[in-house]
């Protein structure tokens, strides 16, 4: 039994639920307690020691519906077999264990159930074969192909213990995309042997013996069911391991994508990972944080303040460390080539919220205006929508921007202050203005450039990074998700 | 001793016995309290404000009829209040009494490495158990009969805080330099965690601990629960006063009303002996389950619609 919680513990971590190895341990120890009878009550127990947020439990919840449920289609041929030689316990208890255990096994666990149902399946096979030869001679003749024989055996067990077994033969659990599902079923059913179920059936059909023909008729129909049968199998498997595991192929994917090709329906999935990132960069930074905050005892002091109590140290004096509070800057070009990386960015500055820094955001195409407000006042998500509205689409005119943007807080930059541009310097062959950046930057403790566009391509045309690059501490290439997370994990190394 | 196995036999007689003490749970809530007695681990309680986390500690305590020791987290709690703290009055006190008596013990003793010496026999008096001041943690471990631990609101203390815990949770002990390991009595206590999720508690502390996740209930719940607090309501009144709450949660407000704003507002509308909600009444009670004037001002226009719902649903 403990083999099927391991497997539905891989099955939920490949759904993204998050489980140690000591918190399997506890697994075993609760089910130890509670048993596998009562499902409901499993299901409640499991989800005490596995899930550990709110989101996990749904998910959890959706996988133990899942996993357990071919436990119940499965069940119900084992549980009429095997309740007279396995439990001897009371009615509905005995039923429920059956279900349970014979479904799980039947399932996951091949190798187990083999145990458990070979016995008796030898005995039923025995008699299924004696009737066979009763009424074979007049009606049907016997199969001669492995494959033949089992599907005449009328044992749904043995016939899913052999599909679990082709299953693993042909590493099902590897299955990641869904087209794959077809391609699978056919192998399964090959490493069941179904070339030579063919063979015969062909062969049979062309014997003139009725009882030959008989027989291929109904192996046809059976041969059927299989397909049916391994079809619904590798749908349900991959399902559950599957579904994550091409989920997090996307995911992979998304975060080296250039932002630009983001296609509109995948921006949920950004913008969890988005936030995920954005969180791993705030576990990182906010503990040291901490250990800058404290500071150290300040021996000198302390003796001093403590001379009045006779020398008896009371008033501990820490050296406290002053912290000043730095600014980030974001001014984002909304304009149409690079809004979506605006957005991107803004939505991992504003994700960062708890260890960053206060960020005043500007957004410009060809006036420059601050957005910050719009941010505070809003979700994330509806004020970058909004700023892109009110302020995307002119032509780009980095010139005007600098000018308003010294216009507007060139005083408030001081030597704290960090200023990330996010732009691809595509001035339209307008007055650039570098003279404002070469201000700025003097002031400033940090001037981060961001361009979307890779790095040849940084002076061709009207883009004009040259010129601009001087007065910039840092010009990075910046257009996907891991250029983002790498630029704002350094920000934040840097600022605190 | 035998009371609490009896108690916690089986999850339905745990069930049982908390709707004798009027605390009305879930399924999911009773085999957490069962497998907390009987796996001797912490439980997290996690879920929106007001759903009964605190409440179900207190219960648990209650009923297993145990000493509750609670211990309210804010953001810069230390170990020195969370764990133990030398009773420094009592030390320099000491001290000072014992001014005198110095010449006594170092009586014959000459040159200064024989007079450290001779201290040094008395080994640390001042650092033993009789000057030590036991905050809740040390407390509940050192409980002769074992107790209920609550550690409320886990989410407001620090990080490091958390890390603190972390010994106590997994091993039922703590150590204190000074004087060793100290280990949990004969019975180690039931500890619960509350936390509001204002912020991420962190992986390892998730480790150590059951997660129970309680939502708002659903509509039967939360007449059960009405029912098991504010008996003396009429049923009708129950129906409509728990739909209109549900409805309430839908919305999108602020602040949605809590199982014990609910409560509340049960008794508030007992004591204008109510009948039946009308859009007046509601109007004028509104404040007793929303906390926010724009929440208030937001369902104003929409009173009557969701009354009448109320009124109907059944």
């Amino acid at each position: 039994m403990d083999k099927t919680l391991t497997s539905f513990i891989a099955t939920l971590r490949n759904a993204d639920v998050r489980i140690s190895p000591a918190e399997t341990l506890d697994a075993l120890n609760a089910v130890e307690l509670t048993g596998y009878r009562d499902r409901e009550f499993l299901k409640n127990t499991l989800a005490l020691v596995l899930p550990k947020t709110a989101d996990e439990k749904d998910t959890y919840d959706t996988t133990f519906e899942q996993f357990f449920k071919f436990a119940e289609v499965a069940g119900e041929t084992t549980s009429s077999i095997s309740i007279d030689d396995e439990e001897g316990e009371g009615d509905g208890e005995g039923q429920g264990q059956g279900d349970g255990q014979g479904g799980s096994a039947g399932q996951t666990n091949p190798s187990n159930s083999k145990r458990k149902s070979r016995p008796r399946f030898s005995a039923a096979g025995e008699e299924d074969q004696e009737k066979e030869e009763d009424l074979g001679d007049g009606e049907m003749s016997n199969p001669v192909s492995t494959l033949g024989k089992l599907l005449m055996q009328d044992s749904r067990v043995e016939l899913s213990v052999q599909m679990a077994d082709a299953a693993k033969e042909v590493n099902l659990d590897e299955i990641q995309v869904f087209t794959q599902k077809g391609l699978y079923t056919r192998r399964i059913m090959d490493q069941m042997g179904l070339a030579d179920l063919l063979k015969e059936i062909s062969a049979l059909k062309q014997s003139f013996n009725m009882p030959d023909r008989r027989l291929a008729q109904e192996l046809k129909r059976r041969q059927d069911f299989l397909r049916e049968q391994v079809r619904d199998y590798v749908e349900r498997q991959f399902l559950l391991h599957a579904d994550a595991t091409g989920m997090r192929l996307r995911e992979e994917l998304l975060r080296k994508v250039k932002l630009s090709n983001v296609e509109h329906r995948n921006f949920r999935l950004i913008q969890e990972i988005v936030y995920r990132m954005a969180k791993k960069l705030v576990t990182m930074h906010s503990q040291r944080k901490k250990v800058f905050k404290r500071g150290t005892l300040n021996v000198p002091r302390t003796l001093r303040r403590n001379m009045s109590y006779d020398g008896h140290i009371f008033d501990l004096q820490w050296k406290s460390v002053k912290v000043d509070r730095p600014k980030v800057f974001a001014v984002c070009d909304v304009s149409g080539s690079v809004s979506n990386y605006a957005r991107f960015m803004l939505m991992f500055l504003y994700a960062l919220e708890e260890v960053m820094p206060k960020v005043r955001s500007f957004a410009f195409s060809s006036d420059l205006a601050e957005v910050t407000e719009l941010f505070e006042r809003n979700k994330i998500e509806d004020a970058i929508s909004k700023t892109l509205r009110d302020f995307g689409g002119g032509s780009t005119d980095y010139g005007q921007a600098l000018v308003d943007f010294k216009k507007k807080c060139l005083d408030d930059v001081d030597n704290r202050t960090t200023i990330i541009i996010l732009g691809d310097a595509r001035n339209n062959y307008g007055d650039c203005k570098q003279d404002i950046l070469q201000e700025i930057y003097q002031r400033s403790k940090r001037v981060i450039w961001l361009n979307p566009e890779p790095r040849n391509t940084w002076n061709t045309g009207d883009a004009e990074m040259r010129k601009y690059t001087p007065y910039v501490h840092q010009a990075e290439e910046c257009n996907s998700l891991m250029h983002l997370e790498r630029t704002v994990g350094n920000l934040l190394k840097s600022v605190q | 001793m035998t009371d609490i196995q009896k108690l916690a036999e089986s999850v339905d007689s745990l069930k049982d016995s908390f709707e004798d003490h009027r605390y009305i749970c879930s399924n999911q809530i009773a085999t957490a309290v069962y497998l907390a007695y009987h796996l001797r681990k912490p439980v997290l309680i996690e879920g929106p404000p007001g759903v009964g986390k605190t409440e179900l500690a207190k219960t648990t305590a209650d009923m297993f009829a145990l000493p509750l020791i609670r211990l309210q987290c804010y953001e810069g709690l230390d170990e020195a209040k969370a764990i133990y703290e030398w009773k420094y009055g009592k030390q320099l006190l000491y001290t000072q009494v014992l001014k005198e008596t110095l010449d006594e013990v170092l009586q014959g003793a000459t040159g200064f490495r024989e007079s450290v010496n001779r201290l040094h026999e008395f080994g640390d008096i001042f650092f033993s158990e009789e000057f030590m001041e036991p905050r809740p943690l040390l407390k509940a471990l050192q409980e002769e009969d074992g107790c209920v631990l609550l550690i409320d609101e886990v989410d407001k203390s620090d990080h490091e805080f958390e890390s603190l815990l972390l010994e106590i949770l997994s091993d039922f002990q703590v150590s204190i330099p000074e004087i060793g390991t100290v280990k949990a009595r004969a019975e180690p206590p039931m500890v619960f965690l509350t936390s509001n999720n204002t912020r991420e508690i962190s992986d390892a502390l998730k480790r150590r601990c059951l997660h129970l996740y309680i939502p708002f209930p659903d509509v039967d719940l939360e007449q059960k629960i009405i029912h098991a607090r504010v008996p003396e309501i009429p049923p009708q009144l129950r129906t409509q006063l728990v739909n209109f709450i549900q409805e309430l949660r839908d919305m999108d407000l602020k602040k949605v009303p809590a199982i014990s704003e609910t409560i509340d507002w049960a008794r508030t509308l007992l004591l204008l002996h109510t009948e039946s909600l009308d859009p007046e009444l509601v109007r004028e009670t509104l404040n007793v389950i929303l906390k926010f004037q724009e929440d208030i001002d937001n369902i104003d226009h929409e009173i009557s619609t969701l009354t009448q719902k109320a009124i109907s649903a059944n």
